[in-house]
């Protein structure tokens, strides 16, 4: 585990000591070259036994099953599952509100960055191919999904060298990954969704019916959901970079009930579209967020309550 | 510069929380980067859009803020009174009218009516300061007001009213609250009201509200009205006693009738006691139907000649002062009545003439239980007689009289006697005119001379009828009334033409226009002539049925004609009686209370004596006292039936009045009365509402943060 510490900023040791036994698994079956924890439609000759079914012309003969010949004379075919390794895609948007920064430490990006690679981590470790999608306005960056632990440090590397700029355009990236990504694999996407949010729903789903399992981390700032402001503010776009200055205070209840809003809309729309959908708050530590996954791929919402 | 409220100058001190509220939110806007403004400008239009209401809301705040400093500082009074409308510093003038009418006194819970009054009256006056002036008046019949002037001396108004009392008269609101008005309205620079402190009973508002516009009033006099009493109260009253028959004789049932009325909203059962000279004599049970009134009838046998005091009660309720009526009444001995009727003619038959008047004075000839008894004499047998033994001389169709008796007779007249005389076939006119007039002089006999005799009662070719008849007199005013039978269906077929005297009147023509009855005042007595016969000779009227009745009629108003009677005298109403009397010592009048005053007494002509009493305001018997005669006369005054109806007015039939309601536990009179006079003081209430909005404005305004996170 020392040796992870030392690729990225982003690769907390002790996280993924902690972190060692989960598996990254899909819920839905995934298609892979190489035989891993994830269920293939392909029906192989693994060890693991699925079903008898009578003997047809045309089936190996290697395939029967010479006991239950024996028992009942007839020919029976005893299949198998397959088991196949994950493609996975770690989508990041990197659009300039990510960089938004508030009373934490850590920035939203760096955030989602420590997510993805701990993942990315966990992924590879479980011979599952991993690649990368960084985007803004449109895609900015595309890393193939291989295997092996040396990938790691190519995703780690380009998640800190990209810097967040520029707006945000979730529908065309979406769009693009679904072009590049023709196998059934698992999308794990890491946005603000500062974007037209009935768009962004629409393209996830278009995504899903393509039959790719989708996790979308919802990363917002303590700040953004709870909205601590109350003098007379200038506020700044990290984006457009545009400015508005109003009165926080009389704001703020209006704010706070747009945002509850938001998530509520994403979080019920993209659920009945069986998209797991999972808010990030940055002032949340990331081991918690990232159990939460694993176990029940929980999450707490914006005013903690588990869900 | 002075100021009327300076504790107020400490709400100065409130400058402080805009000042401190203005520092602490000026500050320069705070730069703040924020991930996205997409919810943030969404958030701004919705805001603003709220906002602009509340900035609406804030102006009006503001607006409210000036108008409340500007009539803050100009120390509004608001009031719909007259008073309120005027200068605030102006004196006050104003009048209290009390209302002690009978109805006043009335007991709700132990509590009389007219008591509460008098402490509201003494409250009201308490609230003169040292510039008012104002007077007291009392509202009964008639009203008056304590002093005629407006005065400062408050103590000496406070000590008419604790003095006053209540009377048994009835409510005339306008009699003493037009003077009030004509007391204020020349008063330019006062503030003026009127404070009428009264039971609000309908009968008595009514006849004022018919008769008077309230609109037309000074419109500078406020009107006040404080009502008292208890809003319903059950009453009983004995509204009317009195005795039908005009005269009434000792020994003879009488039929004396009463109303009594119940003025509640179920029916009642009473016992009704009808006592004489304070001795009980008849008792009554009696159910009165709800709001209603009913006769009660009593036969009653009067054994004392005299005045006698009669009263009705029944049982006491919560107006007690109705629940007695009194009456006083002359009883007289049966009348001894003298007919003088003509000489017997030695050897014809007893002359009869006098058959038809005695027939119908006393039927049956009894000698007593009979109102006349008679004695019939013929003018011979006179020279022995003392004529002031009889109540009335009746002379028939006499010849001659000898001058000692005719001496006689003018002086039983002049002193009070009463002479009707009958003329007929004896008649001589020259000697009549000589005889009973002229060589009287002042004494004279007769009320008209006599002159020819017109018409023929022997061949009763023509007949005369009698017209033009004096129903207004008692003689006649029987036959007023219809089915008592018409005197002008009788037939005169001959009668002596006359001239009455020049202060006699005549009581009936003749069809032709001669008089036909006649009659003068002749001293203390009457004289009243027939210018026809007392037989059928001359006329058919004694046999037919008006005769009785016409001669009983004359002889009661002759005989009860000295009589004074007093009737329906209300309680505070001036009496004056006339008494002819000679002699009569010293007189006193006893009033109910059995106090004694002396009357103002004018001692006219030959022993008339005119008398007026003024301090009739108890209800009960006044008898007028001689020294040497004992009473003389008497009469009865009571409350006016209509004072005995408790029914109260609606307030709002009454135009123009302010109520002063009585309100135990909320607002003193005193207060009231400084809102009457003053209006409702807006400085106070402006000031606090000034601040509440100072505050409201801020808060709005600046949102005060109760999160606020520095």
């Amino acid at each position: 585990m020392s040796k992870t510490g030392s690729i990225s900023k982003y690769l907390d040791a002790e996280l993924l000591a902690k972190l060692s036994s989960m598996e990254v698994k899909s819920r839905a079956a995934v298609e892979g070259m190489i035989e891993g924890l994830h269920k293939s439609p392909v029906k192989g000759f693994n060890v693991e036994f699925s079903e008898y079914r009578q003997y047809v012309p045309g089936d190996s003969l290697r395939d029967i099953d010479w006991k239950v010949y024996a028992r009942t004379d007839k020919y029976y075919i005893k299949e198998h599952e397959e088991e196949t390794n994950l493609s996975g895609y770690v989508i990041m948007d990197t659009s300039g509100s990510m960089s938004y920064k508030g009373a934490g430490k850590i920035s939203k990006l760096d955030y989602a960055a420590t997510l993805a690679a701990s993942l990315s981590y966990l992924m590879l470790k479980q011979q599952d191919s991993v690649g990368l999608v960084t985007f803004a306005d449109g895609v900015r960056k595309i890393i193939r999904p291989k295997t092996g632990m040396a990938h790691l440090k190519i995703i780690c590397n380009e998640l800190e060298m990209t810097k967040p700029e520029s707006t945000t355009s979730i529908g065309e990236s979406l769009d693009a990954v679904g072009q590049i990504m023709k196998k059934r694999g698992v999308f794990i996407i890491f946005s603000d969704l500062m974007d037209n949010a009935e768009l962004v729903i629409n393209k996830l789903r278009q995504l899903k019916k393509r039959r790719h399992e989708i996790i979308l981390y919802h990363v917002l700032d303590r700040d953004e959901i709870s909205f601590p402001f109350d003098d007379t503010t200038v506020f700044k776009d990290l984006e457009d970079k545009s400015e508005i200055i109003t009165d926080a205070f009389t704001l703020k209840n209006e704010y706070l009930r747009r945002i509850r809003n938001m998530v509520n809309t994403f979080k019920s729309a993209l659920r009945k579209s069986g998209i797991d959908y999972l808010l990030a708050d940055t002032s949340i530590s990331p081991e918690i967020n990232l159990r939460s996954f694993f176990t029940r791929r929980q999450s707490y919402n914006l005013w903690g309550d588990r869900q | 510069m002075t100021f009327i409220s300076p504790w107020f100058l400490l709400g100065l001190l409130g400058i402080a929380i805009p000042v401190y509220l203005h520092l602490y939110y000026r500050k320069t806007p705070v730069q703040k980067e924020f991930p996205s403004l997409r919810l943030i400008k969404l958030s701004v239009e919705y805001v603003a859009r709220r906002k602009k209401i509340r900035n609406l809301i804030l102006m009006t705040l503001r607006i409210l803020t000036i108008i409340l400093v500007v009539m803050a500082m100009a120390r509004p009074f608001l009031g719909a009174s007259a008073s309120a409308s005027a200068d605030a510093q102006a004196p006050s003038a104003f009048v209290v009218l009390l209302d002690n009418s009978m109805s006043m006194s009335s007991v709700d819970k132990g509590i009389s009516a007219f008591n509460s009054a008098r402490s509201k009256a003494l409250e009201l006056i308490e609230q003169m300061t040292e510039n008012d002036r104002a007077t007291v008046g009392f509202v009964n019949e008639p009203g008056r007001l304590g002093y005629s002037q407006l005065t400062w001396d408050k103590e000496a108004l406070k000590k008419i009213i604790s003095d006053s009392k209540i009377s048994a008269g009835g409510t005339d609101i306008a009699s003493s609250l037009l003077p009030a008005l004509k007391l204020l309205a020349p008063l330019k620079t006062h503030k003026k009201a009127v404070f009428l402190i009264t039971d609000m009973t309908e009968s008595a508002w009514r006849p004022f509200l018919d008769r008077y516009d309230i609109a037309e009033i000074d419109k500078s006099i406020d009107l006040v009205v404080v009502p008292m009493g208890a809003q319903e109260i059950d009453n009983m009253a004995v509204t009317d006693l009195r005795v039908e028959s005009p005269i009434v004789m000792t020994g003879k049932k009488t039929a004396v009738k009463a109303k009594i009325a119940n003025y509640s909203k179920q029916a009642k059962k009473i016992r009704a006691v009808f006592a004489i000279n304070g001795e009980r004599k008849s008792e009554k049970e009696l159910e009165v139907e709800a709001n209603s009134e009913k006769e009660a009838d009593f036969e009653i046998v009067f054994v004392k000649a005299g005045m006698n005091r009669i009263a009705l009660t029944i049982n006491s309720d919560s107006l007690p002062a109705d629940n007695e009526r009194h009456a006083a009444l002359r009883v007289f001995d049966p009348c001894r009545i003298l007919i003088v009727k003509p000489e017997n003619i030695p050897g014809a038959p007893e002359n009869r003439e006098d058959l038809f008047v005695k027939f119908a004075l006393n039927p049956l000839a009894k000698s007593k239980d009979n109102s006349f008894i008679t004695e019939s004499r013929s003018a011979n047998e006179l020279n022995n007689v003392d004529f002031k033994r009889y109540a009335a001389v009746i002379l028939i169709n006499q010849r001659r009289l000898n001058a000692d008796v005719l001496k006689l007779l003018s002086e039983y007249l002049m002193g009070g006697g009463n002479l009707i005389t009958f003329l007929g076939d004896r008649t001589e006119p020259e000697w009549y005119n000589e005889n009973l007039t002229d060589n009287l002089g002042g004494g004279y006999l007769l009320p008209a001379r006599l002159y020819k005799r017109v018409g023929n009662a022997v061949s009763k070719s023509v007949y005369y009828q009698l017209t033009d008849l004096d129903l207004g007199h008692p003689a006649f005013n029987i036959f007023e009334a219809e089915g008592n039978g018409d005197p002008s269906r009788a037939r005169i077929y001959e009668f002596f033409q006359v001239k009455p005297n020049a202060s006699a009147i005549v009581l009936s023509r003749m069809s032709h226009g001669f008089p036909g009855i006649v009659e003068e005042n002749r001293g203390a007595g009457k004289s009243l002539l027939i210018t026809f016969s007392a037989d059928t000779k001359w006329t058919n009227w004694p046999a037919k049925p008006t005769w009785l009745p016409f001669l009983h009629q004359s002889l009661i108003s002759m005989i009860t004609s000295k009589e004074v009677t007093v009737k329906n005298v209300k309680p505070g109403m001036p009496v004056s009686i006339t008494i002819m009397q000679k002699d009569t010592g010293k007189l006193k009048i006893v009033l109910p209370d059995e106090t004694e005053i002396n009357p103002s007494s004018n001692n006219g002509y030959k022993g008339i004596l005119h008398l007026t009493i003024t301090d009739t305001e108890q209800a009960g018997y006044y008898e007028i006292v001689s020294e040497k005669l004992g009473v003389l006369t008497a009469f009865a005054v009571n409350p006016p039936a209509v004072e005995s109806m408790l029914k109260k007015i609606n307030l709002r039939d009454i135009p123009r009045f302010i109520p002063l309601k009585d309100e135990p536990g909320k607002r003193t009179v005193k207060d009231k009365v400084s809102v009457l006079r003053n209006g409702y003081d807006l400085g106070g209430i402006s000031l606090i509402m000034l601040v509440l909005l100072a505050i409201a404005e801020n808060l709005l305004a600046n949102k005060p943060a109760k999160k606020r996170t520095e």
